[in-house]
């Protein structure tokens, strides 16, 4: 269940900049965790561009995976996709699951997401780990980067691998 | 209001006193233009007349740090350092504004202040406690003011960052973003259109090149490409919002870059000229004058592409068009308005790929 994004900064309007896209990783023993949150805004343009009216649970495989960074695919599955609102804008929440295959590291690996930035030019995904204190940004993607080379950072490791 | 206005009159009549250059891309210089002596000496008057504590607020270190805390997100949402403007008393007030002449050219100043005045409308419509207010805009020295070694000068708020580095390993105007809201507005008899300049340089080049499928760009732009951005925090505000994502990424090679200068006629070549020259009129002509020099260079122009998306006449949203050259980034995108939903807003913004920061800044 999604904690509200937004207490303090709700009735503000996130005014003058389009919203970003975000995925939070939590490192697990196995596999990795990942909440994406997608602008409806920005996602929009995205699906149109390619015609797209599946719902998102569907369309976002079609966007996101992960891959060991010899390229071997990992699995992933979306558990759930939510509603919530952030600052006056809306946003898509997918709760997605990344594992790698047998023999394959679950700390290291190479993150893929074209899920708005195919299209929106000014789109940035932010990746984060969340571990015991703040979130750790791993990187970013904007077009025409799709790949992102992530490495479960120290800090991430004690909170997550239980 | 009143006050912010009289001060737009008062910088007015300081410019129209001020000496020529011939060949700076300003119609109308300032009283420093841009010259580090002119600077130095405006910020050493406005020093002498501030307590303590504000001279704390404005001077600070010249860091990656400092140096990236820029945005273009109402001060609610990304709260700013420096010296509040609206804080100053009169004899403050005019001494600033003399920092800002001396720093910019006339049509930098002019914009400033109507920028200033923009949120000052924007309060009228929208009451939220979004920081909306023209006093709600900082200046701050990033280092030690001087001939030789390297500071900085910001002055900025909601809608501009001027971010003018003296000094650096290259000459620093940029990055400079500016916008408005609204596009135009008027106070009282007076007519106001911030961006009249660049806008209409921008349009006018991407309706010359609107025949021309290669200077199409593809894909949506919702936003400047190489701006700030946000994280959102559970239960936050958001952190980021400023320039953390320095240094940029480019594109490279010519695909989906516009179409090249070279291959364009003399008179659309003048158009490009001309849009970049709107923008690189802004910081004062000692700042900016080996810039455009650079840009102008025909090896330079030879690497150049002018492109635009959506409506070449800037009028829906989505619209976009930009420069990119080997150093040069100056961008222009048509928003839908967020205190008026049913008007438009632009964000416009200048980046040097070599010259950010005055070459001075690295990467985190």
């Amino acid at each position: 269940m999604l904690a509200l994004l937004c207490a303090a900064g709700c009735g503000l309007a996130l005014a003058h900049g389009a919203p970003h896209s975000l995925v939070k990783l939590d490192f697990l023993a196995h596999s990795v965790r990942a909440e994406v949150l997608v602008p409806e805004s920005e996602l929009a343009f995205a699906a149109a561009a390619e015609s797209a009216s599946e719902p998102f649970a569907a369309y976002l495989p079609r966007h996101l995976s992960a891959e060991t960074p010899q390229g071997v695919a990992w699995t992933m599955e979306v558990r759930s996709v939510s509603n919530t609102n952030y600052l006056d804008h809306a946003y898509l929440s997918a709760q997605v699951e990344f594992t790698p295959p047998p023999g394959a590291s679950a700390r290291a690996f190479v993150l893929v997401d074209d899920a708005v930035t195919h299209e929106v030019r000014n789109h940035v995904v932010v990746v984060l780990a969340r571990g015991t204190g703040n979130p750790a940004v791993l990187g970013a993607l904007q077009y025409p980067a799709r790949r992102l080379s992530i490495q479960q950072p120290v800090t991430a490791s004690a909170a997550s691998r239980k | 209001m009143n006050r912010l206005a009289a001060a737009v009159m008062c910088g007015l009549l300081l410019v129209v006193n001020a000496a020529p250059a011939a060949d700076a891309p300003c119609p109308r210089p300032s009283t420093g233009n841009g010259q580090v002596q002119a600077v130095m000496a405006a910020i050493k008057t406005f020093q002498k007349t501030l307590k303590p504590e504000q001279r704390k607020a404005l001077e600070r270190p010249f860091t990656r740090e400092s140096a990236i805390l820029w945005s273009n997100l109402p001060i609610a949402v990304v709260p700013r350092k420096g010296l509040r403007l609206g804080d100053l008393d009169e004899k403050q007030d005019y001494a600033a504004r003399r920092v800002a002449a001396a720093a910019l050219s006339a049509c930098g100043l002019k914009m400033l202040d109507e920028i200033r005045i923009a949120d000052n409308v924007l309060k009228r419509v929208d009451s939220r406690k979004i920081g909306w207010d023209a006093g709600n805009y900082f200046m701050g020295i990033l280092g030690t003011p001087s001939e030789r070694k390297p500071w900085m000068l910001q002055i900025g708020g909601h809608h501009v960052a001027y971010n003018l580095t003296f000094n650096g390993a290259h000459e620093g105007a940029t990055p400079l973003f500016f916008g408005s809201e609204p596009i135009y507005f008027n106070v009282g008899d007076t007519d106001y259109e911030p961006l009249s300049a660049q806008s209409s340089a921008m349009s006018t080049l991407a309706r010359a090149l609107a025949n021309r499928p290669e200077a199409k760009l593809s894909g949506t732009f919702t936003d400047v490409v190489k701006g700030v951005v946000v994280i959102p925090v559970e239960g936050h505000l958001p952190t980021g919002g400023t320039d953390t994502g320095f240094p940029m990424s480019y594109p490279t090679g010519n695909t989906d870059r516009g179409v090249l200068y070279g291959a364009l006629p003399a008179e659309e070549q003048a158009l490009v000229r001309a849009a970049l020259e709107s923008y690189a009129s802004l910081p004062g002509a000692a700042i900016t004058q080996p810039l455009v020099a650079a840009y102008e260079s025909p090896a330079a122009l030879a690497e150049t592409y002018a492109g635009f998306s959506g409506q070449p006449d800037l009028s829906a949203e989505g619209s976009y068009v930009r420069i990119d050259g080997p150093r040069i980034w100056m961008e222009l995108v048509v928003q839908r308005a967020v205190a008026d939903h049913s008007k438009l807003h632009y964000h416009a913004l200048w980046r040097d790929k070599q010259s950010d920061y005055g070459g001075e800044i690295g990467p985190q």
